[in-house]
Formats: structure tokens, sequence, C-alpha cells
């Protein structure tokens, strides 16, 4: 799958590749608006990451090129700036998703899979992982074609894993995905703990395996 | 005191001083030319009586009037008076009073037989005169006191007129309104110098204030590229196979130190911009389903500190006219509040009708006054890593949609009310 990651800062531009790359995607990078049409002309991309503000002018041009050769790509737009038109005029240019910076990149990796998901009109939109099948039009979890009943923030909780598996996931990374902005000024991370929990025995329940692991010191991890 | 009436006062007074002086020397000047006349007619008339027995070795005839009478007697060798001059009263049967009368005595001899004469002139004349000249003088004063004071305040009220209208404009500057001050042209050459010092120094602060104002947001903006690559970098170094158990647990405190400057950066921009008024669409928010949503979304916490929720089951449909997000962010945040500043196993109980929303959560008191509560950098020492911006957000939205927002604490529990003011009719 090849994704464009269009981003004028280096450092930041290297970790999103670096991190998506581990992920197994074929990573296209341009650095200014000039590049980034040139790419997006070029080749077909499965989704584009693009930053708004980019030397030589707005981002959006390219969102807008890129909507115009090849509407099948998915788009997700990160940018510095909350504005709320920019999201808006975005999401109207038929941009998927919208990312303010700093963001977690196990959080950019989930909307992009969440993106390919719904783009991918022909394919299945099922994720697998062990014995696990997770409908994500339906929001059922199967295990062996037996229904996993999981509340709402467990089902949330089990598709972040699962498009970051094998990856250390932090608590704050976890509670942002989950309450968003709800969680500021709430450092007592504790009813992270509890949802975990339930979900680990939940699934240790239905499957007899223990995906969930505990990080030292860092967070959790899943793995199968 | 307006400067109008303290000049006028002081013109005032000032001419009555001058008044009094003035009339005090007049009448003296005035007294003595009248007695110096009368003085002179008096000596004039003694002459003539000196000359008339010398001519004729007789005494003259004497005469006794009202304004003038000459009395004549003799005199004894022993008591001669050789000139006398004085003033006397006499009663006058006729109108009841005394009048004052200028007495001259005098000896004058005929065959060497002494006699006393004493010649007395009427001053009623003179007093009259005088009388009616410092009455037409005060008359006169007064007039041109009354007309110089009037004239004073007007001349003064139109040459005055620009400074007042830089007062006023002075007056309804607000930096948050952003524009500049615009002072009128004025024709004095002291007003026009105030109106340019303060055109400059407003000017000074206005761009000062602009430039501050967009420094904080440029700054914020700034920073959260070197956010975003700090954290993502951190995230990749924690997906490193042979971390130690320190290192991890200095990675994980490094990351959440990185996401708590993220959200406070976040909310400062948010901060930032409502001051800006970015937020100007405004619609129909239904609060009570706002505040139900919100509850949903933080129910883990509450349930996680144990807490009880005291609200109707139903709760009365109220709808406010404002920004729908910010609505969100202003609910949110007062739930998140209370919640904050509970205690485990405490309440949080929220009353809501057309125009009031009530919260009220048990909780220690703070340390802080109610108004420091709502500024915008303080957070309470008792909470470890509140950022304290929470309400100072809500003050901002409340402000923003005319909400009154008071705080209170009272039998251990603090009470938040949001009292809806805006006049548009909520339907």
């Amino acid at each position: 799958m090849k994704v464009l990651v269009v981003e004028d800062e280096q450092a930041l531009r290297e970790s999103v590749v670096t991190y998506l790359q581990q992920e197994g995607y074929i990573c296209e990078s341009a650095t200014d608006l000039r590049e980034a049409r040139i790419k997006a002309a070029d080749f077909t991309y499965e989704c584009l990451i693009v930053d708004l503000t980019l030397p030589g002018g707005n981002g959006l041009e390219v969102v807008k090129l890129v909507k115009e050769n090849n509407p099948e790509t998915g788009i997700i737009i990160i940018s510095a700036k909350n504005a709320l038109d920019d999201k808006l005029t975005g999401l109207e240019m038929g941009a998927d998703d919208y990312l303010t910076k700093p963001f977690h990149l196990s959080e950019l990796n989930a909307r992009l899979k969440s993106v390919i998901r719904r783009r991918n009109f022909n394919g299945r939109k099922t994720v697998r992982a062990g014995r696990l099948e997770v409908f994500t039009d339906s929001a059922e979890v199967m295990v062996d074609d037996r229904k996993l009943p999981l509340t709402k923030k467990e089902y949330f909780l089990l598709l972040y894993f699962l498009s970051n598996r094998n990856r250390v996931l932090t608590k704050d990374s976890i509670a942002e995905h989950l309450w968003g902005d709800h969680m500021d000024g709430l450092d007592s991370l504790d009813f992270i703990y509890t949802h975990i929990k339930n979900l680990r025995r939940k699934l240790l329940d239905s499957c007899g395996e223990d995906y969930i692991q505990t990080v030292y010191g860092l967070g959790y991890k899943f793995s199968c | 005191m307006r400067i109008l009436t303290q000049t006028s006062l002081y013109y005032l007074l000032v001419s009555v001083v001058v008044f009094l002086l003035g009339s005090l020397l007049f009448y003296k000047h005035l007294q003595t030319e009248i007695y110096d006349e009368v003085d002179d007619q008096l000596f004039t008339d003694k002459e003539n009586i000196i000359q008339y027995i010398r001519e004729h070795n007789r005494l003259p005839n004497v005469t006794s009037g009202i304004s003038e009478a000459i009395l004549v007697r003799e005199a004894q060798h022993s008591s001669l008076k050789l000139e006398e001059l004085g003033d006397t009263l006499i009663f006058s049967s006729y109108d009841e009073e005394y009048i004052p009368f200028r007495r001259l005595t005098f000896t004058a001899f005929q065959d060497n037989k002494p006699y006393e004469y004493t010649i007395l002139k009427s001053l009623t004349d003179f007093q009259d005169l005088f009388e009616s000249t410092m009455m037409a003088m005060g008359w006169i004063f007064l007039m041109l006191l009354v007309g110089l004071v009037f004239v004073n305040y007007f001349i003064n009220k139109f040459t005055w007129r620009h400074f007042y209208e830089t007062l006023h404009m002075i007056k309804q500057y607000s930096l948050t309104r952003y524009s500049p001050l615009q002072l009128k042209h004025s024709s004095t050459t002291e007003f026009q110098e105030l109106n340019t010092v303060l055109q400059a120094m407003t000017d000074k602060i206005y761009s000062d204030y602009l430039n501050l104002k967009e420094f904080t947001e440029n700054a914020s903006h700034e920073i959260q590229t070197p956010l975003a690559i700090v954290s993502n970098k951190l995230e990749l170094f924690m997906q490193s196979d042979n971390l130690t158990p320190p290192q991890a647990r200095m990675l994980e405190e490094m990351a959440a130190s990185v996401s708590r400057l993220a959200r406070l950066n976040r909310s400062l921009i948010l901060l930032t911009r409502i001051e800006n008024r970015e937020f100007q669409e405004q619609e129909q928010v239904p609060l009570h389903l706002l505040l139900q949503e919100q509850l949903e979304q933080l129910q883990e916490m509450v349930e996680l500190m144990g807490l009880r929720i005291e609200m109707p089951e139903e709760l009365e449909p109220v709808w406010w006219v404002m920004n729908r997000g910010l609505a969100e962010v202003l609910v949110s945040n007062l739930l998140l509040n209370a919640i904050r500043h509970n205690h485990e196993g405490g309440t949080i109980s929220i009353h809501l009708t057309k125009s009031q929303l009530r919260i009220i959560n048990t909780g220690a008191a703070l340390h802080n006054s109610p108004e420091e509560l709502l500024g915008r950098y303080i957070s309470s020492s008792q909470v470890s890593g509140s950022l304290g911006i929470g309400l100072a957000l809500v003050k901002k939205i409340c402000d923003l949609h005319q909400i009154k927002l008071t705080y209170s604490y009272a039998d251990q529990q603090h009470h938040l009310l949001l009292t809806f003011t805006q006049s548009r009719p909520v339907s």
C-alpha cells in the first residue's frame, strides 16, 4: 500500500515515514507544494497525508489536485492550525480526516487504517487478528463466529490496539484516542486501567489467549 | 468640580474682593471730598461773618433752617473757642430722626465783646448723593459681574469643547475593540498637543497590544510543530526492544509531560481564539442534551471516583443561543471541574432552568478567592497536575455569550451558577 506524506518539517516527516514503513506501508514523501504536485500527478496512492502550511502554498491545493486525479485516494490533513474553517474546507474538499499537531503516531496510524478500510469498497471491511475478527461496519467482534460482547469504549480500545499491533501504546495516547479533549487536566489515568483490565479479561475468557501485555513503565502492547 | 464651575467660582471670588475693596476706597474718597467741600463752605461763612462785623460793627442776622443754621451767643472770656470743627447729630422733629450736620464753632469780637458763633451745615444732601452713587455703582458692578461670569462660562465652554470630546473618546476607548483611537482636530494649540500626545500614546499601546497578541498566537502555533516532533520521536523511541525499566519509565514521564504541554497549548490557543472572536456563529444549543451527552462521556471518571450524580431523570428542555463548539467546551469543563475538585464518594448535583444552570459539587474549600479562581493561570495546589485553565476558559466563554458566572462555597460544597442574560428571546 502506497502512502504519500507531504510535510515540510524534516524531523516530523521522518518520524511519520519511519512509523508507517514499520507498519508495512510503502512510503513516499514530499517537502513542498511543487514536489507534492508532481508526485501526486505521477503516481497513484492509497492515501495522502498532507500538512496544510507548506512552503510555496497551501496544502489544500494538493488535496484538490488528488481529488481531481484520483478520487479513490484517502486523504488525511495534519495541521498546526486548529482553525475550524481550515478543517471544514478540508473536509468539504473531500479529505477524510483531520489531525491537529501534535499527534500520536499511533493515532495517525489508526486513522490511516480506518480511512483505507472505508475507501476499500471492494474488499472486506474487517480486521483479523488471531481468532478475532472485527467487523468495522457493524462494530462487532467475533471470536470463531461467536459474538464477543463489548462495550463501546472497549470496542474502540480493541480496534486501536489492532491498528497498532505489536506497538507500545502509552496510557496518554489511549486516553486521548478514547476521550479526546475530555481528559484535559485529568492526570489520573486509572480509569484506562479499568477498561484494559476488562477487555483483557473478556479476550482471555473467549479466546483463552492474553493478547494485551503490560510494558513496564511505558504502557500496553497488543501482540498476536 | 468641573473646570468651568471652578473658574467661574474663582472669577466670582476675585470680583467680590475687588468690589468690596473698590467700594471702600470709593467711599473714603467721596467722604473726604464731601467734607472738604462742606468745610470750605463753613470757613467762607465764617470769613463773611467776621467781615460783616468789621464793616458794619454790628452782628449779622442769623438764620436757622433745615440745611443750614448759624447760632450765636455771648461767650465768656474764660472759655473762648478760637475755631473748632466737628460732626454732630441733630434731632429733626419733622423727620423723627437724627440728621448729620457739620459744625464750625468760632469766636468773633464786636466792641471787644466775644460772641461764639456756631455754623451748622446739613450733610443730608451729600449723604443722599453718596448713597445713590454707591447704589448705582453696586448695580453696575453686579451687572458687570453676572455678565462676566456668563461670558466667561460660555467662552470657556466653547474653547474647552475639544477637550471634552477627547475626554469622551478616551472614556469610550477599549483595546479589545480593535480600532485605533480617532481624535478630532482642535484649533486650540494645547488641546491639539494633548490630542497628538494621546494619539501617539494609544497608537503605541495598541500596536504593542496587537504585537503581543500576535506573538502569543504565533508562539502557540509555532510550538505545535516542535511538540509534534518531540512527541513522535519519543513514540518511535518507545518501540525499541532493549529498553531497561528505568529508561522506559523516563520515556513514559517525558511522553506524559509532552502530552500535557500539548494540551495546555491547545487550551491557550482556544483562549486566544475566543478573545479574537473567531467563534461568531451562534445557534440554539440544547443544553439539556449537551449535559447528558457530556456526562455520558465522563461516566468512567464518575464511576471511578464513586460519585453520585443528582440530576432529574428528564432534564427540562432548555435552549441557549451559543456557539455549538464553545458550548460543548463550557459544559465539559464545568463537569470536569466538578469531578476533579470532588472527593471520593462525593456528589454532583445539576439544576437546569430556562435561564440558569447550577452545578453543585462536594469538595474541600479552595485557598484562592473566587475572583482568582476564574483568572487565567491559577491552579489549585490541592489537585496536582490540574491545568487551572479550565475555569478560565469557562469564564471567557461565559463573557462571550453574556452569561453571568458566580461562584460560592458553602457547607463544603462548591456552587457554580451560570445565568443566561442574553436579551434575545430563547424559544
